[in-house]
């Protein structure tokens, strides 16, 4: 079979098939060079955060993917491809052009604060453009109750750098840790913490810091909807089926309100951390 | 009423353990766990004594001989082969032709693959004899046997498995946490498509191969086929057929894992996708080999000297086994997953999926066991083959391991991605009217 094997004589049959192989193997030994080349090429552009995100992203159910103009109703159906980049997507500006369908709520109707001074991230985190250029990041009231009063929190130190879809910081409760995505790239120049409205100063990486992807006005009160919907069914007890909503407010401490809960699940879909 | 209202209490997974099951799976207690591995654990070790008996002693411990050289092994071989074509078509199907809803098996069809090329290698290594010589085949081939070609192609394929189970493994919850994995894994998980376009070259050649290597023996008449260039038609009829029920495998491996765990994993229209799959491919595969097999009775035989019915003489494979394998195994399978209304009732789904995948089992038995079994010269006597334990054995050993495999895998691994979305869907509850 081989040349240097006693006795061998190439015939046609041989140089086919050793061809064949030789390119199947060659292709293979290819492929696996150049994962690992970018496997480095990952580490020496510090890009690990960015690789989380596209590799959660990807885990995210469809519905959990749903495009923003799809929430506020400039379209029925339509899936994210971009990881929530619209900075990087060809159709948001001219989607941005069309009228929301729905109409911003009154975000007082489902008990909860969202104020209209700030952008949110759907991971449950609001960005604030201070007069100094600074962005203030903090946990959005529904992000706020579904922690609770969180037992341990590990927040980045002065003069680190977060990126946006990273972990900004972490939060423990029952055990069950809780990373929550910083909204924006930046540097930390200050931090607060749960005992605070707000959890990070961040001095943006860039003069016009990329802010495209966060919700705003008619998304907010969509997306809210929806995640509040979802909220429902993930801590419902086993066996419920659809309910009338009672007209009732969220709990301060949801954790503490329905300790039976599948928390590491619940976490896992709302903080965007499958 | 009041029973619907409150959780079942806590399930006990021990607490370093739920580290390692997936965010918003629901699993079994560690203690329930391992009641059911701890059978499958002994039926291994059974197969590994087996096993250790050939390696020490050599085949003259099982019922093989020179007149019966494939027997239980061999069958077993072809059989889990042609059904671990899943892993290979449904990637040819999500990579290739680009059909996004076999994301939802995909992880657990190249499982499966892996399970079933690891088992068949793991059992050609003791049919061989001398594992420690295995090298030889890739040194010292034989140029002329199609066996060479199935060689060289399994081996490949099983390593473009092992790659393909990979990231799989690297997403554990756990696992993902060292972002050296979570790099490599997400960086292969992107050139998945390469892997997946090798995998249905080296299946195309190596599933026809073994139908070929029978194909092409003039001295055992019943399998002996003519065909194309050097490849005798039983060579695609194994593409074929191994395509065709690759689709049903997954079907059935899922909906027996939903029963088991009482979990949906899948939605039901990916029932209907596979099942429609196969049934395409199957009516096709029924088509051609009834067509090959008249062909057989009226043209290859008569030409060979040969009686082709007086094959059929010999019990306990009469006429019956023809009728079998491409109406019972083969039509009415076909026709039930081709049937738009059929496939709306899940039972005839799991009905279709499952007689496609005894006809290909069945299609093997016959290619191997009655196909050596059959007299092919004037003082030849038919042959009742029969393993005996030690081949038992080594064949539970490797099903057992599969099943272990695979239990781990569905375990601590994301081999249904819709399964954590699914166990959110609200639940039907009973005596609520619903429009």
């Amino acid at each position: 079979m081989f040349p240097f094997v006693d006795g061998f004589h190439w015939t046609f049959g041989h140089i086919l098939f050793l061809t064949v192989f030789g390119m199947v193997v060659a292709t293979m030994a290819v492929t696996l060079f150049f994962v690992a080349q970018r496997v480095m090429e990952n580490y020496r552009r510090n890009r690990v955060a960015h690789v989380q995100w596209h590799s959660d992203f990807h885990d995210l159910s469809e519905t959990d993917r749903s495009c923003r103009h799809e929430l506020a109703g400039r379209v029925s159906h339509r899936e994210c491809h971009n990881a929530f980049d619209c900075g990087h997507c060809g159709e948001h500006p001219q989607f941005t052009k069309i009228e929301p369908a729905t109409t911003a709520l009154s975000l007082e109707a489902f008990g909860l604060e969202f104020p209209a001074d700030r952008l949110y991230h759907r991971g449950h985190t609001w960005v604030r453009l201070e007069d100094d250029g600074t962005l203030t990041v903090g946990l959005d009231d529904l992000g706020r109750r579904l922690l609770g009063k969180p037992d341990r929190v590990e927040l980045p130190k002065p003069g680190e750098e977060v990126t946006a879809n990273g972990a900004a910081w972490y939060a423990f409760r029952n055990d069950t840790p809780v990373r929550v995505l910083s909204p924006v790239d930046g540097v930390v120049v200050a931090t607060g913490g749960p005992d605070q409205d707000w959890y990070l100063k961040v001095r943006p990486t860039r003069a016009n810091p990329n802010l495209a992807h966060l919700l705003r006005g008619a998304e907010v009160s969509a997306w809210l909807r929806r995640e509040l919907e979802r909220l429902q069914i993930l801590v419902a007890p086993a066996g419920t089926g659809a309910a009338l909503a009672d007209g009732g407010v969220l709990m301060e401490d949801l954790p503490q309100a329905q300790p039976e809960a599948n928390w590491d699940a619940v976490y896992g879909k709302m903080f965007l951390a499958p | 009423m009041a029973s619907t209202m409150t959780k079942p209490a806590a399930i006990a997974i021990a607490a370093p353990e739920k580290k390692w099951i997936v965010r918003g799976h629901e699993r079994c207690s560690t203690g329930k766990f391992m009641a059911w591995m701890t059978p499958w654990i002994g039926l291994l070790g059974l197969g590994l004594y087996a096993t250790y008996l050939c390696f020490r002693y050599g085949l003259g411990e099982t019922h093989l001989d020179n007149r019966f050289g494939f027997g239980l092994w061999i069958f077993l071989d072809l059989a889990v082969i042609a059904l671990g074509a899943g892993a290979f078509f449904s990637g040819f199907l999500l990579y290739i032709l680009k059909w996004k809803e076999i994301k939802a098996v995909i992880n657990s069809a190249v499982v499966l693959g892996f399970l079933c090329y690891s088992g068949a290698v793991a059992v050609l290594a003791v049919d061989v004899g001398q594992p420690l010589r295995a090298w030889f085949t890739f040194w010292h081939p034989n140029t002329h046997s199609m066996l060479t070609e199935v060689t060289f192609c399994i081996t490949c394929y099983l390593i473009v498995l092992s790659i393909e189970y990979l990231p799989i493994l690297l997403k554990n919850r756990k696992l993902k946490q060292i972002p050296s994995f979570l790099v490599f894994e997400w960086e292969l998980h992107k050139l998945m498509p390469v892997f997946a376009g090798i995998g249905v070259f080296l299946s195309f050649f190596h599933q026809g191969s073994l139908g070929g290597l029978f194909g092409v023996m003039r001295g055992r008449p019943f399998a002996f086929r003519e065909g194309f260039s050097i490849w005798p038609t039983t060579f695609f009829l194994f593409v074929l057929s191994a395509a065709a029920v690759g689709p049903s495998f997954i079907i059935l491996t899922t909906k027996l894992v939903e029963k088991i765990t009482g979990k949906r994993l899948v939605k039901e229209d990916i029932y209907k996708t596979l099942a429609k799959t196969t049934g395409v491919l199957l009516t096709v595969y029924v088509a051609l080999k009834s067509l090959d097999t008249l062909l057989w009775l009226n043209s290859t035989s008569v030409r060979a000297g040969v009686a082709p019915w007086e094959f059929y003489e010999f019990r306990p494979f009469g006429h019956a086994t023809l009728f079998t394998e491409i109406v019972i195994f083969g039509m009415v399978p076909a026709l039930l997953l081709l049937s738009r209304r059929l496939r709306e009732r899940p039972g005839l789904i799991t009905l279709g999926a499952g007689l496609a995948c005894m006809g290909v089992v069945f299609n093997r038995f016959v290619m191997t066991i009655q196909t050596l079994a059959l007299p092919t010269l004037s003082f030849d006597e038919f042959m009742l083959y029969l393993p005996n334990w030690v081949e038992y054995a080594v064949f539970g050993g490797v099903i057992a391991y599969a099943v272990i495999v695979y239990s781990l895998s569905y375990r601590y691994l994301n081999l249904f991605p819709q399964e954590a979305d699914l166990q959110l869907a609200p639940k039907e509850v009973n005596n609520v009217p619903v429009r």
